[in-house]
């Protein structure tokens, strides 16, 4: 699996083609960190960032923040709050989960989305 | 909570009960002639699909993802029928669930427009699983008009019939399930009785493979369809046994069914769509049967008045001209079949 650093620049790199707005600067900008952080954790030379800051940078790089944040190694707290509250049903369950293919975890997770009519 | 399973509907309330709910189907079926004759039951041809409609990109119609729901696909003229099923919990009586069905907000059972909550005066519902089955609207006691598909914007749809407009189209459906105390009630008394008169489904479910057959279709269809009523059947919408107030108002689920023109089906979705079926004169010519089926001991609700002067899709000449219905078959005598609750022997054994 690629790493998070290095996944990130792939993706703000190939954004930064045809945009300004995702060189380094900009982006470390808009997720309130140093370039120079951004750098590094790019080349994977420190750690991946805070939890708030990870999902910045998936707000910035329009990525998904649970993907990112488990490249990152984290698990975001809202998902960390629900499995405490029950964690041995909810540690049952994605156990239970875990060999299934896609869309068998599908049905579990997917409902039939009502609208407006 | 409402799950798309194996292209069924599977609505629930597990907060009642692990088992209280239901499982719907759509059945590709043969389009009954509009002869003017009363006919049996068609077989079932197989479940249409079904997708989450909010997967695809429909372009132009891309605001039909505002309803939620899914999507199916149908062929112009093509007929469909509704199966439910209960979600079975062994030993234990089937969770009673009331079903409104609409086309294009309008009630299949009472006429009436859409409303989402359940009267009885007229009867606007189904109750399952007294009820195993709707083919079309009801238009008599004891009488359907099939539910055939039809372009929107042409005045064939009952919509369209009774609004002079075409602005919904597709399916409409919205379950409400037996309060949790009446439940416990008529399990405790009436388990038995009510066990006794469960439909097995296996008996209803004459599945052919249908064959890849020419039909004549619209060159440039719509993408949305709307329901208009095609043929007449014998087939009776029964009247909700229990009183209103045993109904949950307060937890209902619904869904809308955005149908498809099945032409447009692999643009959509990029799927091959269902191959068309093959027609009743077909059918009947290769000796397979029909179905007459008679709930027990249960009651018919009268014709919905204000469905009573609908004109079938036959009978109707669109505002372009056109008339989608294909040429009906020759009489034919049909084959039949009887449907009954299915009874197992305890045989002998030691």
């Amino acid at each position: 699996m690629q790493g998070f650093g290095t996944y990130v620049r792939s993706q703000r790199e190939a954004l930064a083609e045809t945009s300004k707005d995702f060189s380094v600067r900009k982006v470390a900008k808009a997720i309130g960190v140093e370039p120079a952080f951004l750098s590094k954790v790019e080349r994977e030379v420190v750690s991946p960032p805070s939890e708030a800051k990870v999902i910045a940078l998936a707000k910035t790089l329009g990525e998904d923040q649970d993907v990112l944040l488990a490249m990152a190694g984290k698990v975001s707290s809202d998902l960390l709050n629900i499995i405490r509250d029950r964690p041995a049903l909810f540690a049952e369950l994605i156990r239970k989960l875990k060999t299934e293919p896609d869309h068998a975890v599908l049905r579990v997770v997917r409902e039939v989305r009502d609208g407006e009519w | 909570m409402i799950y798309l399973t194996d292209d069924c509907l599977e609505i629930s309330f597990p907060e009642l009960q692990n088992y209280a709910g239901i499982r719907i189907n759509f059945q590709r079926t043969l389009r009954i002639p509009d002869d003017g004759q009363l006919h049996s039951l068609p077989p079932g041809l197989g479940k249409f699909p079904l997708r989450h409609i909010e997967d695809f990109d429909l372009t132009k119609h891309n605001h039909l993802k505002e309803r939620g729901g899914i999507i199916m696909p149908m062929f112009q003229a093509e007929a469909m029928w509704l199966n439910f099923t209960s979600i079975h919990s062994f030993g234990e009586l089937e969770y009673p669930i009331a079903v409104k069905i609409g086309t294009g907000k309008i009630c299949a059972v009472s006429g009436e427009g859409w409303n989402s909550t359940l009267n009885r005066h007229p009867q606007d519902y189904l109750v399952v699983p007294e009820q195993p089955w709707i083919d079309g609207y009801n238009v008599k006691k004891g009488r359907i008009k099939q539910f055939i598909a039809a372009p929107m914007g042409k005045g064939y749809t009952v919509e369209e019939q009774l609004t002079d407009e075409a602005s919904v189209g597709g399916l409409q459906i919205q379950v409400f399930p037996m309060k949790q105390e009446f439940y416990k009630r008529f399990n405790d008394q009436q388990k038995q009785e009510l066990r006794d008169r469960s439909f097995d489904e296996q008996s209803v479910m004459y599945s052919i493979e249908p064959s890849c057959l020419e039909v004549n279709y619209s060159s440039e269809p719509s993408l949305e369809m709307g329901l208009a009523p095609g043929g007449s059947m014998r087939q009776e919408i029964y009247e909700d046994p229990y009183d209103l107030e045993v109904w949950d108002m307060r937890k209902s689920e619904r869904c809308f069914v955005t149908i498809a023109n099945a032409d447009q089906w692999m643009s959509i979705t990029g799927e091959e769509p269902p191959m068309a079926p093959i027609t009743a004169g077909e059918y009947t010519k290769a000796g397979l049967p029909w179905f007459e089926y008679y709930g027990d001991d249960q009651t018919a609700i009268e014709g919905a008045k204000l469905l009573g002067n609908i004109k079938s899709v036959k009978n109707i000449t669109s505002t372009d001209g056109e008339n989608i219905w294909p040429k009906d078959q020759s009489a034919f005598k049909a084959k039949l079949a009887w449907l009954t609750k299915r009874t197992i022997s305890a045989g002998k054994w030691p």
